[in-house]
């Protein structure tokens, strides 16, 4: 997936850019998805390193693996820029900030948690975090119904439901959305071969 | 001198808890408390009160942020090192190997198939999650609804919302500036 605009940026200055994406995307974002979003906006909007539909791609991936969101993104946007050096790059850019602030923050933390103009700006953030998350739905309910709707939709659904009403483990619905999905491509398979 | 028999344990309660926390941050707070306040003993539930309100202020994936939280408090900065490495290494292999397999298969049906469920259930995913934020930020504390607040944090994120779809800007600015204008504007005293 060696798109045009990736070779044109040598291995280093794509690494430390990998590096400094992540890193960046990290110290200011606190949910995996900001950091997905953000992350969607620097490589396909800015560097046009992957297309929107490869984003799209990766984003289910990573929903598919356990483990933090903002790892696994980072692992695999890595990989897709820059092979396995690329993944490191990425994932120490994600893990330094919090890692860092962690270990400051476990010194100082009485002042911290006591401050109640943190939590404010927090609370803030959060707003702008649910407006991202409606961007992102857009973009990836766009793609998942480009060519067929009723499918597509029912599997929303179930989901949904699965997710607010159960509350299984999320491991069970990747499995059972993974073996749904290969069903219906070998039922469909076999329509089209009788 | 390093125990290096605890770091070994702090190293592997966090590969137990990153192997299996799927559907993101939310759902991984209560499996560290099942690992490092039941199984391990790292640390009491107080404690662990405590590391949750430091998540929601620090930047950074929680769960990074709670195993450096543990890792620090047991065994200092190696015990906070052993921690976080050890809740990203199952996620990084499995990330990679469905990457490969992904590679590998992308153009045949059967991974098409697959994906596209897998999409429409991460959509169901972030939906869920933005469904939960979206209600905390409207209404904060639900036995005192607060009509005001509501109106105000519906705004912003209409506002927020406008600007990154159609204005197309960077999310983070604009995270940023809800955070910041979440000050302003309580510090006016609204």
């Amino acid at each position: 997936m060696a798109n045009e605009p990736q070779r044109l940026e040598r291995l280093p200055s794509r690494l430390l850019a990998l590096f400094l994406a992540t890193f960046t995307i990290s110290a200011t974002a606190n949910s995996g998805y900001a950091i997905i979003a953000v992350m969607r906006d620097d490589f396909v909007n800015k560097r046009k390193w992957f297309t929107e539909d490869e984003m799209n791609d990766y984003i289910a991936i990573v929903q598919s693996c356990p483990g933090p969101m903002a790892v696994t993104s980072s692992m695999i946007v890595g990989y897709q820029s820059a092979g396995l050096l690329g993944s490191l790059a990425a994932v120490l850019g994600v893990i330094i900030p919090p890692f860092a602030v962690m270990v400051l923050v476990t010194v100082f933390y009485q002042a911290i948690v006591s401050n109640p103009y943190v939590t404010i700006f927090m609370r803030g953030m959060q707003m702008g975090v649910v407006a991202m998350l409606l961007d992102v739905c857009i973009g990836l309910f766009r793609d998942a119904t480009k060519k067929s709707k009723a499918y597509p939709l029912a599997i929303m659904l179930l989901a949904f439901l699965y997710v607010r009403i159960t509350g299984c483990s999320i491991m069970w619905l990747a499995l059972g959305c993974g073996v749904v999905g290969a069903v219906k491509a070998l039922l469909v398979k076999r329509e089209v071969e009788a | 001198m390093i125990d290096l028999g605890l770091l070994l344990r702090i190293f592997v309660t966090f590969v137990r808890i990153g192997a299996v926390a799927f559907g993101g941050a939310y759902a991984a707070i209560p499996l560290v408390e099942q690992e490092v306040v039941g199984n391990a003993g790292f640390m009491t539930y107080d404690e662990f009160v405590d590391l949750l309100a430091l998540d929601e202020i620090t930047p950074g994936p929680i769960l990074i942020n709670s195993a450096t939280f543990v890792g620090m408090k047991v065994a200092g900065v190696p015990g906070a090192v052993a921690a976080t490495l050890g809740c990203i290494f199952v996620p990084c292999i499995v990330a990679i190997a469905l990457l490969f397999l992904f590679r590998r298969f992308k153009e045949t049906r059967l991974v098409q198939s697959i994906v596209l469920t897998l999409k429409c259930m991460a959509l169901a995913l972030i939906v869920s999650t933005m469904v939960k934020l979206g209600a905390n930020a409207v209404m904060p504390d639900a036995s005192h609804p607060d009509v005001t607040h509501g109106i105000y944090a519906s705004a912003v994120m209409c506002v927020a919302f406008y600007l990154m779809h159609w204005k197309k800007l960077s999310p983070l600015p604009v995270m940023l500036g809800c955070g910041a204008l979440n000050v302003v504007v309580n510090m006016l005293g609204m």
